[in-house]
């Protein structure tokens, strides 16, 4: 019968050791499940990505390199997802610009579950009619802002301080850029590379834009839009201040805004090389 | 009996306190004061008349014990503690379940994140989550192998057939109690073990309008969801618990009422003498079972805490997603056998034999009257009940992945080592030795011992899925291609397998997907060997698995003491 209780004593004793073990060892774990939870979930959200989003946002979430089912490479529709200005800081400017008042988080839940009105953004989450439970839209935000890191976020990326007046970037020379004379052939590429073509459509095809104004003309009506500005003015202005001034003639009637559903990032992304702006133009209106 | 004061006048306080003290112990042990207490512990003869035997007269928790038992079943054989040890796990799980339903909702939006939670923000919550899961399937096996036991020692005969027929109801029970915990993680796991569970309610022989209603109420609705969720939770920590603690303690009362019977050799046959027991053979319920039953309590609790602490963890794998099947689904080992049945013979007819057969468990030891339980006499019996176990082993290893529904060969590979869920050998590479790169099965890395060895994994996995001819369209080793060749060409095989890939080339691909996240993708490309030129798999880029920094796959791998 001692033995008994001597055994049992022992195993008891034993078991709170273990137990104490386990409760010192606890802070620990707790912090690499936690770390283990987190990258699952932005694992699951990569996939959702490519299953679901790569087709306009693109391959690494630049909107740079898009394919449609069969593998054929299409033009990105969608914005570029792997930028500063919509993962870096506490308020990235997307935020600012889309006059958003929540955290960035929030932002892309948001964005991914009721879609963008106006765009080609569909609303993702079974709540909204989509194919995406919550758990889904959850993985796909913690993916996108994973790109945010460190050394993406260190610094902000070279912004263009753009003049107010088209005819001054034409003759701009500073020590990093040198205005050269507007190529329209590059400016077509521009047009399709920045994905101008998935709204307004083809510039020789009347009639061809999904959504925001037809551009085939805009040399001559964009001169009559606001008093004071010529049509290169016009279209200068808008790229940078989508905002401004709201187009009366969209794809299904007048246009919609402010904010517009134009692309707001237009002045960021071109920074980084202006000459694309005088290209374009030199494209678009000829000047 | 003077008060507390009086006393204290009388004897002084020490005595006073001392008396008080002794009074209260034997108030609350219904019998025994402090003496008598550490004279049984000391292992002393009692005093007359015996106060050990009291409480079982006056308390409520003892009286439902008996005072003595036979000493010929105190030993380990004939019981080996099986009963004992199931109404423990009972206990057991019942604890560890209260405390996890304060961390659990039931339902589809929360109950997954719930399992997270548990694992990364509650104290202790992994260790509570762990002892419940291994403590339900210790549960299954202790119960089951009691049942074996009770079969083997011919216990279930006169006078205990209705005994045996409550434990029928009770290993049942236990099952359909371990399985309804199942469905509450909301993992793929969950999701899709139910969904087969579900789909054979379907099945049942009866009219469809009937099993259709059946399965609305299982479901809750016409597809597993929320509803659905909430049901199976409330079986699982409600209905069933309630309906297992009713037929435990008629169990119980019989268990009390009949005694527990001798081993078979030990007794005149048709006697039972488990309740006529000369004073020398009566070994009492004070103190020796008492300090043995507290023995074994403390030496399981250690056991079940050390093996849910270092040597078993609970699974838990992606949200439950109706749309994506997993690969392979298998149900839990302790129901592998009917997964194996339906291999055997049509589901109807399966799911028709189940409750045929826990009727037939049930009635048998109406049925199987012979006087004699002494093994000698029951061969009958005894073979046809290891017929019957070998029978249900061989199926349960059918039930199992490796006598699975093969998919192609390509994906078998990838399933091996990059599955869509569990242990994964290339996952659990620690993620600051996936260097980027390209590399082929059975590669060997300098310096990089954690890739070596999942590359030779991957080449283990190929060798499974392939008969390899060395990339030559002409065929020049003629004897190999024809093994390798099954259906006209049109499969090809291998020692392992039917389906296998001529001449394969294989490789992994690690590149950086984000800055703490890298993508690793399995890419095979087989030339048709008939049609030279062309391709018969082409797997591109569709093979592909992400790995997060932080991920902690390979702790999850050399926790499990797993071969990745």
């Amino acid at each position: 019968m001692q033995v008994k209780v001597v055994i049992g004593t022992i195993a008891f004793m034993l078991t709170m050791i273990i137990l104490g073990y386990a409760a010192l060892r606890e802070p620990e774990r707790l912090e690499h499940f936690s770390a283990a939870s987190e990258g699952r979930s932005i694992e699951t959200g990569a996939k959702l990505y490519y299953d679901n989003c790569a087709t306009c946002h693109g391959v690494d979430g630049k909107a740079q390199e898009c394919y449609d089912a069969a593998g054929n490479s299409i033009s990105c529709q969608g914005l570029p997802l792997n930028s500063y200005f919509l993962v870096c800081g506490d308020t990235p400017a997307r935020l600012e610009q889309t006059l958003f008042e929540g955290t960035k988080v929030q932002f892309i839940e948001r964005t991914v579950s009721a879609g963008r009105n106006g765009t080609a953004m569909i609303a993702w989450s079974e709540r909204y009619g989509g194919p995406m439970r919550d758990d889904q839209v959850k993985n796909v935000a913690a993916y996108v802002l994973n790109f945010a890191n460190e050394e993406f976020c260190a610094e902000e990326p070279i912004s263009f301080n753009w003049p107010d007046a088209y005819e001054d970037l034409l003759t701009l020379e500073t020590e990093d850029f040198v205005a050269a004379p507007g190529d329209p052939e590059n400016g077509a590429a521009v047009y399709t590379s920045f994905a101008c073509n998935s709204c307004h459509g083809n510039v020789d095809e009347a009639g061809s834009n999904q959504i925001g104004p037809w551009l085939g003309d805009i040399a001559e009506v964009g001169a009559t839009r606001v008093e004071g500005q010529t049509a290169s003015q016009y279209v200068y202005h808008s790229i940078l201040y989508p905002n401004n001034f709201i187009a009366p003639d969209c794809a299904t009637g007048p246009c919609v805004g402010p904010p517009s559903a134009m692309v707001q990032d237009l002045a960021f992304r071109m920074s980084t090389n202006p000459q694309d702006m005088i290209d374009l133009l030199a494209y678009l209106v000829g000047e | 009996m003077a008060t507390f004061f009086e006393q204290v006048s009388e004897m002084g306080v020490k005595q006073a306190i001392i008396t008080k003290a002794d009074d209260v112990v034997e108030r609350l042990t219904a019998g025994m004061n402090i003496s008598d207490i550490r004279s049984a512990l000391r292992g002393d003869e009692p005093r007359r008349p015996n106060p050990r035997l009291r409480p079982h007269a006056d308390s409520f928790w003892f009286h439902i014990r008996p005072s003595f038992y036979h000493t010929e079943v105190t030993h380990i054989y004939p019981t080996f503690r099986l009963g004992w040890l199931s109404t423990f796990m009972f206990v057991w799980e019942t604890i560890t379940g209260i405390i996890l339903m304060v961390f659990y909702t039931p339902s589809p939006l929360v109950a997954y994140d719930n399992m997270w939670n548990i694992l990364s923000n509650v104290p202790l919550g992994q260790l509570m989550r762990n002892m419940h899961r291994l403590g339900a399937e210790v549960m299954v096996l202790v119960v089951a192998l009691h049942m074996l036991r009770t079969f083997i020692t011919g216990s279930y005969k006169k006078p205990r057939q209705f005994t045996w027929a409550t434990g029928v109801i009770l290993l049942t029970l236990t099952a359909l109690l371990s399985f309804s915990g199942y469905l509450l993680p909301w993992d793929q796991l969950a999701y899709w073990a139910l969904t087969v569970f579900l789909s054979g309610a379907e099945a049942a022989p009866a009219p469809a309008e009937f099993n259709a209603n059946v399965l609305l109420i299982l479901q809750g609705a016409p597809s597993l969801g929320a509803g659905g969720l909430l049901r199976w939770y409330l079986f699982h920590v409600l209905l069933l618990p309630l309906i297992t603690a009713i037929f435990f303690f008629v169990h119980y009362y019989k268990v009390v009422l009949y005694g527990i019977s001798l081993p078979p050799g030990r007794e005149e046959i048709g006697e039972d003498t488990a309740k006529r027991v000369p004073k020398n053979e009566r070994t009492y319920f004070t103190p020796d079972i008492l300090t043995n039953e507290l023995m074994w309590t403390a030496l399981t609790t250690l056991f079940l805490v050390a093996g849910a602490l270092w040597f078993w963890d609970a699974p838990l794998e992606h949200h439950a997603d109706p749309i994506v099947t997993p690969l392979h689904v298998v149900a839990p080992w302790y129901l592998s056998w009917s997964q194996g049945w339906l291999k055997l013979a049509d589901k109807t007819i399966v799911i028709g034999f189940i409750p045929l057969l826990i009727v037939m468990f049930l009635v048998m030891p109406y049925v199987e009257v012979g006087k004699s339980r002494r093994y000698a006499d029951r061969r009958v019996g005894l073979t046809v009940a290891s017929l019957f176990f070998a029978f249900m082993l061989i199926s349960n290893w059918m039930g199992t992945p490796e006598f699975r529904v093969a998919s192609s060969p390509e994906l078998e590979v990838a399933q091996e080592i990059m599955p869509q869920e569990g242990a994964n050998v290339l996952l659990g590479v620690p993620y600051e030795y996936l260097d980027t790169g390209l590399y082929v099965p059975g590669e060997e890395i300098p310096d990089n011992p954690y890739l070596t060895r999942a590359l030779e994994e991957f080449e283990a996995a190929m060798q499974n899925h392939s008969c390899v001819l060395n990339g030559n369209p002409d065929m020049p080793r003629q004897g190999i291609w024809d093994d390798c060749r099954i259906l006209d060409g049109e499969r090809y095989g291998n020692g392992f397998g039917d389906n296998a890939m001529p001449d394969p080339y294989a490789t992994l691909r690690i590149t950086v997907e984000q800055a703490n996240m890298k993508r690793l993708t399995l890419h095979f490309e087989v030339p048709d060997p008939n049609n030279p030129g062309e391709l018969l798999v082409d797997s591109g880029d569709s093979i592909y698995a992400f790995r997060h920094e932080g991920s902690f796959y390979e702790e999850e791998c050399r926790f499990l003491n797993k071969d990745c």
